[in-house]
């Protein structure tokens, strides 16, 4: 058999699941997953997840779009190409604060889908549990938990059991 | 859950700070520049009337988005609107300057008013004579009446249908405050946008800018969301809020809040940028005025202090959703909206050279005293009407769902009326 991936349990209600990852987040493990057919308001939290990185790719974007546009503007109208338009000075912030403003929008916009896309490393076209033939009913009607071997805290039997116990239905090993 | 704690007590002190305000102003106008006084009283009356025309709005976008989440704080909005009765009444001795001694605080009241360098009067500024079936005595007061008619009706429209269906449950109370919203929607925007015309940009009636109204709306519910910070922070504080209020609620009215300091700076700037860009002496003058002496630097205060300030500080998650740094940043904004009316309505007093008084003036000092004197009256209303009711709309059909708001352990409906938490 090939290398385990990690072991996947079913339960069927909502309340059922977001108890679980409580129970889960509890017993310390660290790198596990939960399925659901749509989002659970709140799941995150008893996933014991933090807050999502994705802001400070988007304020990081969002500072270098005005500062791109300011930049470019001023380095444009002082240096490359000075012109006089409508008797305004070669550079203004009022000016080029409309550009720069839709320039930090657009920038932010970027960031923060790519930051998205890194940090969840997308696009992935191959995940494991795919393999697994119930998990076609996680975009249906049930919900999982994947528990991952290399978490610190894996261990074949005492996780398996820990599934078992927090409800855990049709538990199954997944191949990497 | 019980009706709040007694607030009777508290109530009688917003009372009497709020009369002794009024006659720390009246008091002004005799040992004062009663000009000065008269603007700074302006200026309590157009703050409070921001907050509160503020509160309608968010009622009014409540219904007609048919929101969820804001349930639970809507009934506070349905408190602070019963303050435009005594809004009316204390615009009273305005409206009787306005008859009695025209041109004192409005020039363009008084035909014989003489523009500043020699030419002429106001009779005969061809600028006002364009306008003068706008800008007259008549359609001040008849429109001022009108604005208030508007508020106080809209008002206890709102107002019956929300503590009647606590009694009677009855869902016909929410389809019909829907309907008063649609129709309010219009009636309240283009009476806010008189009102701020009227009121504060005819001082200088020589100047327009279409972008005055939206200004004002910007600052209404900027002013209403910073008082829904304060008050939804103290009734937790008191206790009454204790697991009926969330987090997710809580950061949702923050980022609100958070939202509509984009949109000022953004009607702000444009309003600036047109005429900076356009630069036509008719419309220039307004800002080169307010460059003058220390008015430059108010306008950077306004600049950094409206828009920067809380626009960083709320780009951290913990600053929206959390009670105290909340309430700091709105306590900020809620100053920095007086400054920005201060900004409007100060520069219109002149010198002789008709250069504008400083801002850094005894004038504060009577902004103050209307400040309190006015707000006084408008706190004491709110908590006079928030012993009256329920904290929360309980038979409102959408209570639940405001009250789960983002919550996956959602109770069911049977169980949230009576202490469910």
């Amino acid at each position: 058999m090939n290398k385990t991936y990690g072991i996947i349990a079913a339960f069927d209600t909502t309340p059922e699941i977001y108890q679980a990852c409580e129970k889960v987040r509890d017993a310390g493990y660290t790198q596990w997953d939960a399925l659901t057919p749509f989002p659970v308001h709140g799941l995150d939290y008893a996933m014991g997840l933090r807050r999502s990185k994705v802001p400070r790719f988007s304020l990081a974007g969002g500072i270098t779009g005005f500062t791109v546009g300011m930049g470019f503007i001023a380095w444009l109208g002082l240096s490359e190409y000075p012109l006089v338009v409508g008797g305004k000075p070669m550079f203004s912030p009022m000016f080029a604060f409309p550009v720069s403003y839709e320039l930090t929008i657009l920038f932010t916009a970027f960031a923060t889908i790519g930051g998205m896309f890194f940090l969840n490393r997308l696009p992935m076209h191959y995940h494991p549990v795919m393999k697994a033939p119930q998990f076609v009913r996680a975009m249906d009607d049930r919900f999982y938990i994947v528990i991952e071997t290399n978490d610190p805290k894996f261990n074949a039997t005492a996780t398996r059991d820990l599934l078992v116990k927090i409800g855990g239905k049709d538990i199954a090993e997944l191949e990497a | 859950m019980s009706a709040p704690a007694s607030t009777a007590s508290l109530a009688n002190k917003f009372l009497g700070a709020g009369l002794a305000g009024l006659a720390l102003t009246a008091v002004g106008l005799f040992v004062s520049d009663p000009h000065g006084v008269a603007l700074s009283y302006l200026i309590g009356i157009s703050y409070w009337c921001a907050i509160a025309i503020g509160m309608l709005l968010l009622i009014i976008i409540h219904h007609l988005t048919d929101s969820g989440w804001s349930t639970v704080i809507r009934r506070q909005y349905e408190h602070g609107v019963s303050a435009f009765t005594w809004l009316a009444v204390l615009f009273v001795p305005l409206l009787l300057s306005a008859w009695l001694k025209p041109g004192f605080i409005w020039p363009w009241m008084d035909l014989a008013h003489p523009l500043h360098g020699g030419h002429g009067t106001v009779g005969q500024d061809v600028l006002y004579v364009k306008k003068a079936g706008f800008l007259n005595q008549g359609m001040f007061t008849g429109m001022t009446i009108g604005f208030f008619v508007i508020w106080i009706g809209l008002s206890a429209l709102f107002r019956k249908a929300s503590f009647t269906q606590d009694r009677d449950g009855d869902p016909k109370w929410t389809s019909l405050s829907r309907r008063t919203a649609a129709a309010g929607v219009v009636l309240t925007a283009l009476s806010l946008t008189f009102a701020s015309i009227y009121w504060m940009k005819s001082l200088e009636y020589h100047w327009f800018s279409t972008m005055y109204g939206v200004w004002f709306f910007a600052n209404c519910v900027r002013g209403a969301l910073a008082f829904a910070v304060f008050i939804t922070v103290w009734l937790y504080a008191r206790g009454d809020y204790k697991g009926i209020y969330n987090t997710n609620q809580f950061h949702t009215l923050v980022a609100l809040a958070f939202a509509f300091v984009v949109f000022w700076a953004y009607v702000t700037f444009s309003q600036y940028f047109l005429i900076w860009n356009a630069n036509v002496p008719e419309e220039t003058f307004w800002y080169n005025i307010r460059e003058h002496g220390d008015w430059l630097w108010v306008g950077m205060l306004l600049l950094f202090g409206h828009f920067f300030v809380p626009f960083l500080a709320w780009l951290v998650y913990r600053w929206k959703a959390e009670r105290r740094p909340a309430f700091i940043i709105s306590a900020w904004v809620a100053v920095i909206i007086l400054v920005d009316i201060c900004y409007n309505v100060l520069p219109a007093l002149k010198d002789a050279h008709d250069e504008p008084l400083p801002f850094l003036s005894i004038n504060l000092l009577w902004v103050l005293t209307s400040v309190v004197g006015v707000g006084g009256i408008c706190v004491w209303s709110y908590l006079r009407s928030l012993a009256t009711t329920k904290l929360i709309p309980i038979r409102d059909p959408r209570i639940v769902e405001s009250l789960t708001h983002h919550e996956a352990a959602a109770p069911e409906p049977g169980q949230v009326v009576e202490g469910a938490h």
